[in-house]
């Protein structure tokens, strides 16, 4: 199809760089980086070399007070402190809920942002800004209030739970089950996901839609053929974004979830507290650090193909 | 091979904590201001926030009007990874971590990683009204008052309540969805509850084992309880092995009347009944065979701590018949933890049936560490 | 083709769809704001006993006892203060990097995006013990200072990526053709540059402001005791304070969000957002 070249042509008008290296820019762009690096990137490093059993220096406290803690055998560490994670027989049911739960939310959350925006986008009008504004609410509510409301709504005697009652039906209680937590994370993630994708939506020119429509095409063949993907790059974000915001989620599965099989976030935070096992907790955060890399490298695949076909690489 | 590492992993281990303390003792100064703050920390529920706020420092202050208290709180020790993290940093940099005495459940943790400001009668002479026993197992935290766990009971559901522990898990298989205990690992009260019902399943000898000592071939002997937990979960209050997260979620279950029956903290449902937001119907008290554990709540002075002598001063006081009479007699209801003799007569009388040192222990933090995981692994959800 | 309310020409007026058009959005609704409302209620009720359909009485003492408890103020009040310093410290340091991603090719261009972006990844809570060393090395550990740093730290992803982009969006030909008319450098910068590429940099503002107000584990971490922010105190109350209490005080943390969400919304909807999550 020609007309996907027309809106790459335009886009590459807007971004052109200039060719050589500029030390200027690298000084301008070090501040931010620096402050990552010495702040986040330090105490990483830190944990890192604490997982593979470095226990002395500045990790020799947290060693001293911790049970089951593993010592490094060769001079570049130990395993044992991972083998003891991966072979827990907890280590499964939670990794497998935390995917799941990622995995789930992630896709309902952008069927759903991508249903609404598309919505707006084509037909718009009063019902479809109501309903973008509605969607828009949770991102200005703090999570701790969110997982507070959330819980309350669906517990045992939860707003359904009231309702039912006066038809003489049982609802059930979603508080304190993984059901919950999924009702809670999609709850949270779903304003980016609209914000992102509608943004992205925008960006697709009438022109090409009304073009397809004299041509014939049904909705669901604009919709299938013209919007999804010229707006692949911003959906593809938002959700990358949801599904790493998900998958290190704490407070909300803590609030809404059940005891076992539970999320990686809140078992970090048990195995370091209740558990005091903080070596277990923090192979566990690298857990979630890779997989997120996963997602992350699933993002930046996305980016590098939209660079190349607008020019840009 | 393990096990040989984690030998050696404690005998090192101890080696440095005596070091440690010995050498911060000397290392960090303290320094005595004429008008001097004492900074406590509490991390539990809100009834030792008042305990604290609107019994004991009022009366503190009257008797030592040149110290300050401030009180910090954490409701039900939400915090307590950040606030471990931050005073295990804080002891290793010999920095003030902002706080001269806490009170909650990490300071046990504290005192056994040898970061708590030692402690001798020399420099808290009222110690020695103190059972030595409690005083050792402190491991550097100071036993200044007890609760025990009791169980709790809807009395307009429940006529008669079950009395032994036997009778209590025939009651829940009798009364499905009716009965709920906390995770361990979020709460004292569950913990309680699930430590009973283990021990139930052990030996004297075994239980002492586990109540003095580190112990991973004793705890092997858990399998039966587990398999006894793991039984009820269809019988709870979650049906599918789901329990509450907390004390406070326990209490809220009972106070909505969604369960008719559950482990709580003396302390807590005697308060809560008092304040109102627990409805008069729940009646508590305590089973047999074995009883429900208990045991006394520590104070710990951070071995770094600016006015760490000040927080002696306080927690000598505290140990004072005066002030132990106002654990007793306020609205907290505690336990003390000097002899009853030594109290007001009239309130000495209401404790004196309670042994403190007789109170049946929960098992020293190593293994309730091991027993809070371990019930992460074996019981809900199964 | 000129419709200004319906965007484009597709017409989907059959009932069947209205129904069902009606019907998502009361259940969006529903979902959305329902466990809001739910417990918005709450600040004003004494009891609400399962399962009566009202509360039981209608009552203003849990404002009260917020109002008479210092404390909180002090919390709010430190809030309102902090958060502000710190989108504006993440501004500085930020902006001038934004700019250089946008304009600029240089040594370790994407590695930086990226790290910046992997950072941002990783659940802090396997680093409070070493933060935690690391804030005590440097005696930053119980200060404003190092509040502000754990809260500034939260925001540079939004302050980094979203301005690159909107300053990416500002055509190169319009200040071309400026300087080619005799404006400074410094000139073009400011009254075109910047000028165009405000409306993304105020969402970033916007964003980064509602990270740091909204940041309570590492503020939990540096602050207290000393130190209170509105969430970390939030987090010592809503385990189960009185259902009520934890209720109104939901309702002032939302305060400032929603006078912000109605400031940005233009901004926010307008596709600036979207912009600023690309590598370019």
């Amino acid at each position: 199809m020609s007309k996907s070249k027309e809106v790459t042509v335009g886009d590459s008008l807007a971004v052109k760089k200039t060719a050589r290296l500029s030390p200027l820019g690298f000084f301008m762009a070090l501040p931010p980086v620096l402050v990552i690096l010495f702040f986040i990137g330090g105490p990483i490093l830190l944990a890192f070399s604490f997982t593979l059993g470095f226990t002395t220096g500045p990790n020799e406290i947290v060693a001293l007070i911790g049970q089951e803690i593993y010592t490094k055998t060769n001079w570049w560490g130990t395993l044992e402190a991972y083998k003891s994670v991966f072979s827990d027989s907890r280590f499964p049911g939670n990794l497998k809920a935390t995917l799941e739960i990622t995995f789930v939310a992630t896709t309902l959350v952008i069927v759903l942002a991508l249903g609404m925006a598309i919505y707006q986008r084509i037909i718009g009008g009063r019902l479809a800004t109501i309903l973008v504004a509605l969607s828009l609410v949770p991102l200005f509510v703090p999570v701790v209030i969110s997982a507070f409301a959330i819980r309350t709504f669906y517990d045992g005697t939860g707003f359904f739970k009231t309702i039912f009652y006066h038809f003489g039906l049982t609802f059930p209680t979603l508080t304190m089950t993984n059901n919950a937590v999924t009702i809670g994370v999609i709850w949270t993630s779903l304003p980016f996901a609209i914000l992102m994708i509608s943004s992205g939506l925008q960006s697709v020119p009438d022109a090409l839609i009304e073009t397809a429509q004299d041509a014939g095409a049904g909705f669901m063949r604009i919709i299938a053929t013209v919007m999804i993907p010229l707006a692949f790059v911003p959906i593809v974000i938002a959700t990358t974004f949801t599904a790493i915001g998900i998958m290190g989620s704490f407070t909300i599965p803590y609030f809404l979830g059940a005891n076992q099989p539970t999320m990686l976030g809140v078992e970090i935070s048990n195995f370091f507290g209740p558990y005091n096992r903080p070596q277990h907790s923090i192979v566990m955060a690298f857990v979630i650090f890779v997989a997120a890399s996963g997602i992350g490298f699933f993002y930046i695949w996305a980016n590098v193909r939209s660079a190349k076909q607008s020019g840009r690489i | 091979m393990f096990k040989n590492l984690l030998k050696k992993k404690l005998v090192s281990a101890l080696a440095l904590t005596t070091v440690a303390t010995l050498s911060l003792g000397v290392v960090a100064p303290s320094s005595q201001a004429a008008s001097t703050t004492i900074r406590i920390y509490v991390a539990a529920d809100t009834n030792i926030l008042d305990l604290w706020e609107k019994t004991l420092i009022p009366a503190f202050s009257k008797e030592y009007p040149d110290y300050d208290v401030k009180v910090t709180f954490d409701r039900n020790g939400a915090n307590d990874t950040q606030t471990l993290a931050k005073i295990t940093a804080a002891v290793a940099k010999k920095r003030d971590p902002g706080m001269d005495l806490i009170d909650g459940g990490i300071t046990t943790t504290l005192g056994s990683a040898g970061l708590l400001f030692p402690l001798y009668t020399g420099l808290v002479p009222n110690l020695k009204m103190v059972p030595k026993v409690l005083v050792t197992n402190g491991k550097g935290g100071i036993p200044y008052r007890a609760s025990t766990v009791l169980m709790a009971y809807n009395s307009k559901n429940v006529k008669t309540p079950p009395k032994t522990l036997a009778d209590v898990l025939t009651w829940i298989k009798a009364n499905p969805g009716k009965f709920t205990y906390n995770a361990p690992s979020g709460g004292g009260s569950g913990y309680s509850f699930v430590q009973t019902v283990l021990d139930s399943q052990l030996s004297a000898s075994e239980i002492l084992k586990l109540q003095t000592g580190a112990d991973k071939e004793t705890q092997v002997k858990w399998a039966k309880g587990w398999d006894i937990l793991r039984g009820l979960n269809k019988f709870t209050y979650g049906q599918n092995g789901t329990y509450p997260t907390n004390n406070a979620g326990t209490l809220d279950l009972l106070a909505k009347g969604l369960v008719d029956l559950a482990p709580v903290w003396s302390d807590q449902i005697a308060s809560a009944i008092k304040a109102g937001t627990m409805p008069k119907d729940v009646k508590y008290y305590g089973i047999s065979g074995p009883s429900l554990t208990g045991g006394p709540a520590f104070l710990g002075i951070p071995a770094t701590g600016k006015n760490r002598s000040a927080a002696r001063y306080l927690v000598n006081w505290v140990l004072s018949p005066t002030a132990q009479n106002l654990i007793v007699a306020g609205n907290m209801n505690g336990i003390p933890v000097i002899p009853a003799s030594k109290l007001d007569p009239v309130i000495g009388a209401t404790v004196s049936d309670i042994n403190i040192a007789a109170i049946r222990a929960g098992y020293i933090s190593a293994n309730a560490a091991d027993l809070r995981t371990a019930w992460a692994a074996e019981v809900p959800g199964k | 083709m000129s419709h200004s309310a319906n965007k484009l020409n597709i017409q989907t007026n059959s009932w069947l769809v209205r129904i069902f058009l009606s019907a998502f959005i009361g259940f969006m609704g529903l979902f959305i704001l329902g466990p809001l409302f739910w417990l918005a209620i709450r600040a004003f009720v004494t009891e609400w006993t399962f399962p009566n359909l009202l509360p039981d009485g209608l009552t203003m003492r849990w404002w009260r006892v917020i109002a008479d408890d210092g404390s909180l103020l002090e919390a709010i009040k430190n809030s309102l203060i902090i958060s502000p310093i710190v989108v504006l410290i993440s501004a500085a340091i930020c902006l001038p990097a934004a700019y250089a991603f946008s304009r600029y090719e240089f040594l370790g261009r994407k590695t930086f995006l990226i790290g910046i972006f992997a950072a941002n990844a990783f659940p802090k809570i396997g680093l409070f013990a070493s933060i935690a060393t690391l804030f005590y090395t440097l005696n930053l550990m119980g200060t404003i200072l190092g509040i502000i740093i754990i809260q500034v730290l939260g925001t540079v992803i939004f302050m980094t990526w979203i301005p690159a982009a909107a300053f990416s969006a500002v055509p190169r030909n319009l200040e071309d053709a400026a300087r080619d008319a005799g404006a400074s450098k410094l000139r073009v910068f400011w009254d075109i540059t910047l000028r165009l590429a405000m409306p993304g940099i105020l969402v970033a503002l916007v964003m980064s402001f509602l990270a740091a107000f909204d940041e309570a584990q590492g503020t939990y971490l540096v602050g207290v005791p000393t130190i209170y922010t509105m969430p970390t105190k939030m987090y010592a109350l809503v385990l189960n304070y009185p259902v009520q209490i934890s209720a109104v005080f939901s309702l002032l943390l939302a305060i400032p969000s929603v006078i912000l969400i109605s400031l940005a919304r233009k901004q926010i909807i307008g596709g600036q957002l979207a912009e600023g999550f690309q590598i370019k």
